[in-house]
């Protein structure tokens, strides 16, 4: 592979990365291409050593996700880390899926149950004092604040195991990626060729 | 996903073998990177997410060098969080690879 093939390649997988930091990654491989050649190197032997653009791209998009979600701690960071981790082939799809999906709904149902028992909790807190509860109108609105209060306290818990769920996945996929395999097989110049000096 | 063990050994020893170069000397990322492919035979192209990485956990940062011929080089140094980390995970190591050593050496 050429330099400007392996480098256009390496553009074509960033896409998506904030400009300035994927220039950043670029450069880091360019100023690699050059000390290469000036070490008598060919662009060949260079772009070979250096391993699969491809997946390299992805392992730098995955890294970028998933710092973003360190920093930001918002659904569409979580979103952006949870996908990057399933780019990184960490996780069989086939085995995960499933698993995730039984997770997310299990999720979905409890946040609707909280939504409905809010609604419940409010319709008990304003109807109450206007009719004729069992108890009277006092244990209507206390009912009614409790069903709310709990309702909260439910939606702020199912919060928690989000961000643990999402940190858990990222914790997995960052064990998986700290060197990818295509790119630590030996390559056949680190063999052959003696060290440089 | 079988991995060799080869494989394995060498993920969990590359982070080390960086701060360990480093702590002796900064260097830049071609320098890091041929030297541990050539003693690990590591893929060279690793070194780059592996010093991104390093680098916003805190662990290194960089600076510019000028050169006499073609472009200044970024060189990396160690930071006190890095020393640290690597006094932590050479620690760890040599005590891991001893009590290794130690089994493999039983006889049979």
């Amino acid at each position: 592979m050429t330099r400007e093939a392996f480098m256009a390649r390496l553009w074509d997988g960033l896409k998506g990365l904030p400009p300035q930091t994927a220039a950043e990654i670029v450069a880091d491989y360019q100023a690699h291409f050059t000390e290469g050649e000036a070490a008598g190197r060919t662009d060949s032997d260079i772009a070979a050593a250096l391993g699969d653009p491809d997946r390299l791209a992805v392992e730098l998009r995955a890294e970028a996700g998933l710092k973003r979600w360190e920093a930001e701690r918002n659904p569409a960071a979580a979103a952006a880390a949870v996908f990057a981790v399933l780019g990184l082939g960490a996780i069989d799809l086939l085995i995960l899926l499933p698993i995730l999906m039984g997770v997310v709904c299990t999720l979905f149902g409890i946040a609707i149950a909280c939504i409905g028992v809010m609604i419940a909790g409010a319709v008990v807190f304003a109807a109450g004092p206007f009719s004729q509860p069992p108890g009277g109108p006092v244990v209507a609105l206390l009912g009614g604040l409790g069903l709310m209060a709990g309702s909260v306290s439910g939606a702020a818990i199912l919060t928690l195991i989000c961000i643990g769920l999402t940190n858990a996945l990222v914790w997995y996929g960052r064990l998986h990626f700290r060197l990818l395999k295509p790119a630590i097989d030996p390559q056949p110049w680190a063999t052959t060729e003696p060290a440089r000096p | 996903m079988p991995e060799s063990v080869d494989i394995q050994l060498k993920k969990g020893a590359l982070d080390l073998c960086v701060l360990a170069l480093l702590s002796r000397a900064d260097g830049y990322a071609y320098e890091i990177a041929s030297r541990l492919a050539v003693a690990i035979g590591m893929g060279e192209g690793t070194i780059y997410p592996l010093m991104r990485r390093m680098q916003s956990d805190g662990l290194v940062e960089t600076y510019l060098v000028e050169s006499t011929a073609g472009p200044s080089r970024k060189y990396y140094r160690l930071t006190p969080k890095g020393r640290e980390s690597f006094a932590a995970q050479r620690d760890a190591w040599r005590a891991f690879a001893t009590a290794v050593d130690d089994i493999l050496g039983e006889p049979q």
